[in-house]
C-alpha cells in the first residue's frame, strides 16, 4: 500500500475508533472526557501549525483561546445571540488579536517571542480581573446556552471539527506553504534572500493558528457553559505545548494523539488524589528526557515503516518527499 | 513619599537578587532557567522547615538551606539541563517541569496554607516618620552586600574572569582551557544560592506557599528582558525601575494593576528594543 494511503487509512481508523468509543461504553463521563480531549486536540494542532512548523514557540496560545471563549460568552449572554454565531465571531476576534500582537512581535525569535506572547496572555488575564464589572472578574461569565443539546451530539461535532481541521492543516503543511514555513524555521535570512515574503507567511500562519484556537475556545465555552479568566492562564498554554511535545512537534497529526493521551492520563490519575499533579509532572520530565522527538509521531513513523517494509521516512532518499512532514532533527535557530 | 522610596528600594533589592542570578546563568550557559523561582521558594521553605520544625537556630537554618538549594541547582543543571542544551525549547520545558515537581513536592509536604518564615529582626524602625519593618531593612542591606560581593568576585578573581570569558565567547574560552562544564555548575550554584537567599530574606513579609515560584520568575524574566539578557548592571537598573514603578502604581492607582506593570514593560521593551537597555546584541 502507498504510504500516504496508509496515513489516510490510519487516520480514518483512529477517528472511527474515537467515534465508536462512546457507543460501546455509553457512559456520560467517558463522553465528557473525550469531548475535552477533542477540544484540547484542536488547540494543540492549531499551536503546532504555527509554532511547530516555524519554530516560533508561542507560550501565549491561551490568549487566543481566552478571547475566543469570552467573545462567545459576551455574544451569548449579553446579546442573546445563538451559539452558532459564537464560532465565526470568536475566530474573527482571535484573528484581530493575532494581528495586533503578531505584527510587532513576530520579528522576535526563540525565547523572546515565547515571552512576548506569554506577556500578552498574562496582560489579558489581569485585565479580565481588573475590569470585573464587565467581565465578571474571577467568576467569569456564566449561563451560556449549549451549542448542541445532546452531549453525544456535541462530542461528534467537536470530533468532526478536529478531524476536518487536522486534515486541512496536514494538507497545508504538506503543500508549498508548509515547506516555506519549515524553511523559515531553518534559516529565515536565506528565505528572505530567496525573495520569500517571510513576514506574510509568519503572520498568516499565526492568524490561521489563532483562528482555530479561538474557535476551540468558543466551543469550550459552550461546553462548560461558562468562561473564566483561568482560560488565559499560563498553565493552559503550557499544557498545550506539552501535548504537542508528547505528540511530536511539527507533525500536525502527532499533537492530536498527544492531546488525547495526556487528557486520558490526567483522568486515570484522578485516583491518586493529591499525588496526581506530582505523577503528571514526573512523567513529563521522563518523556522530555527520554523521548526528545515525542511519542506519538515517531511511533507511527516506525509502524508505517514496518507496514510498508521500507526504511523509515527521512533516512532514505526515496522517502524524502514524504518526509516533508516529518522534520526529524533539523537544526533549530 | 518616603514610604514609597523605602518600600520601592526593598522590593527592587529582592527583584535584583532574583534577576541577577537568572541573567547570570543565561549569560554564561545560555540557559533560560524557569526553575529559578523554585529555588526562591525552596530557600524560604527550607528555612521554615529547619527553624520552625527542627528548631535549628535561624542563621544556621538559613545558611544550610542556601547550601542545599545550591546543591539542588547543580544537580538539576548536571542531570536534566545539560543533555538538553542543544534546544532552547527543551530547556524551557524541562526546567518548567522541574518547577512543577518542586511545587507539588512542597504542596504534598507542607500543604497549601501560608507559612510564616521567622524574621531575623522583629523590631520596627522609624525613619523620618515612616515605620519600616526590620526584616525589610535587613533584606535591603543583605541584598546590596551580596550583589556587591558577586560583582567583586566576577571582576577581580580568576574564577570570575573565567565566567566572564565564557559569557563572551564560550567556544573561544574552551579553547583557552577554561573548563566550561565546571564553570556552568559553579554559576548555577551561585544563581540558585542567590535565589534561595532572596526567598529567605523576603519570606517574613511575603506569602510563603507552594505556588510562590511563578510570580518571581515572571518578574525576573521581565527585569532581565528590560535590562538586557545576560547583563548584570542592566538587571540591577531594570530591577530598580520595575521595583519603583510597581510601588508607585500600588500606592497611586491600585495593587491590582501592579502585576501588569512588569508584564507590560516586558512587552513594550521587546517590541521597541529586544536587546534591552544594556544588552549588547539582540541575542539569537
Amino acid at each position: 500500500m502507498l504510504p500516504h494511503r496508509l496515513d489516510f487509512a490510519a487516520a480514518a481508523a483512529f477517528f472511527g475508533l474515537m467515534a465508536l468509543l462512546p457507543l460501546v461504553f455509553g457512559s456520560n463521563y467517558l463522553i465528557g472526557v473525550l469531548t475535552v480531549s477533542a477540544i484540547y486536540g484542536i488547540w494543540a494542532v492549531s499551536w503546532d501549525f504555527m509554532s511547530g512548523l516555524t519554530g516560533r514557540e508561542n507560550f501565549g496560545h491561551s490568549l487566543f483561546i481566552g478571547v475566543g471563549a469570552y467573545t462567545a460568552g459576551f455574544l451569548n449572554t449579553s446579546l442573546g445571540a445563538s451559539g452558532w454565531w459564537s464560532l465565526p465571531a470568536a475566530m474573527v476576534v482571535a484573528v484581530l488579536f493575532a494581528l495586533v500582537i503578531g505584527l510587532p512581535t513576530l520579528r522576535l525569535k526563540g525565547p523572546y517571542f515565547a515571552l512576548a506572547m506569554l506577556s500578552g496572555a498574562v496582560i489579558m488575564q489581569r485585565l479580565m480581573l481588573i475590569f470585573w464589572e464587565y467581565t465578571g472578574g474571577e467568576e467569569g461569565i456564566n449561563g451560556l446556552t449549549p451549542l448542541i443539546r445532546s452531549q453525544l451530539g456535541f462530542y461528534y461535532f467537536a470530533l468532526a471539527v478536529l478531524a476536518a481541521m487536522t486534515l486541512l492543516l496536514v494538507v497545508l503543511a504538506r503543500s508549498h506553504w508548509g515547506l516555506i514555513l519549515r524553511a523559515i524555521r531553518g534559516d529565515e535570512a536565506t528565505c528572505q534572500a530567496a525573495g520569500i515574503n517571510v513576514t506574510f507567511y509568519k503572520i498568516a500562519s499565526l492568524v490561521i493558528s489563532a483562528a482555530f484556537a479561538g474557535a476551540g475556545g468558543a466551543m469550550y465555552a459552550h461546553y462548560q457553559l461558562q468562561v473564566s479568566p483561568q482560560l488565559f492562564a499560563v498553565v493552559t498554554s503550557i499544557t498545550i505545548i506539552t501535548m504537542v511535545y508528547v505528540g511530536g512537534m511539527g507533525t500536525i497529526y502527532g499533537p492530536v494523539g498527544g492531546a488525547i493521551l495526556l487528557v486520558l492520563l490526567m483522568e486515570l490519575l484522578r485516583d491518586f488524589g493529591e499525588w496526581r499533579l506530582m505523577i503528571y509532572s514526573c512523567t513529563l520530565i521522563l518523556i522530555l528526557f527520554f523521548l526528545p522527538e515525542g511519542l506519538v509521531a515517531p511511533m507511527w513513523r516506525r509502524l508505517r515503516a514496518a507496514l510498508t517494509s521500507r526504511k523509515p521516512a527521512g533516512t532514505g532518499r526515496t522517502a524524502a518527499g514524504l518526509s516533508q512532514l516529518e522534520p526529524g532533527r533539523e537544526p533549530r535557530p | 513619599m518616603l514610604e514609597i522610596l523605602i518600600v520601592g528600594a526593598v522590593s527592587s533589592a529582592i527583584y535584583a537578587m532574583l534577576a541577577v542570578g537568572f541573567t547570570l546563568i543565561f549569560g554564561v550557559a545560555r540557559v533560560l532557567n524557569l526553575a529559578h523561582g523554585s529555588f526562591y521558594a525552596l530557600g524560604a521553605y527550607g528555612t521554615y522547615f529547619l527553624s520552625s520544625t527542627l528548631k535549628w537556630p535561624l542563621l544556621v537554618a538559613a545558611l544550610t538551606s542556601v547550601a542545599v538549594v545550591a546543591l539542588f541547582g547543580v544537580a538539576v543543571e548536571r542531570v536534566l539541563v545539560r543533555p538538553m542544551r542543544h534546544s532552547q525549547l527543551a530547556v524551557l520545558m524541562i526546567t518548567l517541569a522541574v518547577a512543577l515537581v518542586v511545587e507539588q513536592a512542597l504542596f504534598l509536604t507542607f500543604g497549601s496554607e501560608y507559612r510564616n518564615v521567622p524574621a531575623f529582626v522583629d523590631t520596627k524602625f522609624t525613619i523620618g516618620g515612616v515605620d519600616v519593618g526590620g526584616a525589610r531593612l535587613l533584606a535591603l542591606g543583605v541584598c546590596m552586600v551580596l550583589i556587591g560581593a558577586l560583582w567583586l568576585f566576577i571582576q577581580h578573581t580568576r574564577l570570575g574572569s573565567a565566567i566572564l570569558a565564557i559569557s563572551q565567547d564560550a567556544q573561544a574560552a574552551q579553547y583557552m582551557g577554561i573548563p566550561s562544564d565546571r564553570i556552568f555548575s559553579l554559576v548555577m550554584a551561585i544563581s540558585a544560592a542567590l535565589a534561595a537567599a532572596a526567598g529567605i530574606l523576603a519570606g517574613p513579609f511575603l506569602t510563603v506557599q507552594p505556588t510562590m515560584w511563578l510570580l518571581p520568575i515572571v518578574k525576573a524574566f521581565a527585569i532581565v528582558v528590560v535590562g538586557g539578557l545576560g547583563s548584570i548592571p542592566g538587571s540591577i537598573v531594570a530591577a530598580l525601575m520595575l521595583g519603583y514603578a510597581e510601588t508607585i502604581v500600588a500606592y497611586g492607582i491600585s495593587t491590582s494593576w501592579t502585576e501588569i506593570v512588569s508584564v507590560l514593560a516586558t512587552l513594550l521593551m521587546l517590541v521597541v528594543r529586544p536587546a534591552g537597555i544594556f544588552g549588547r546584541r539582540a541575542a539569537f
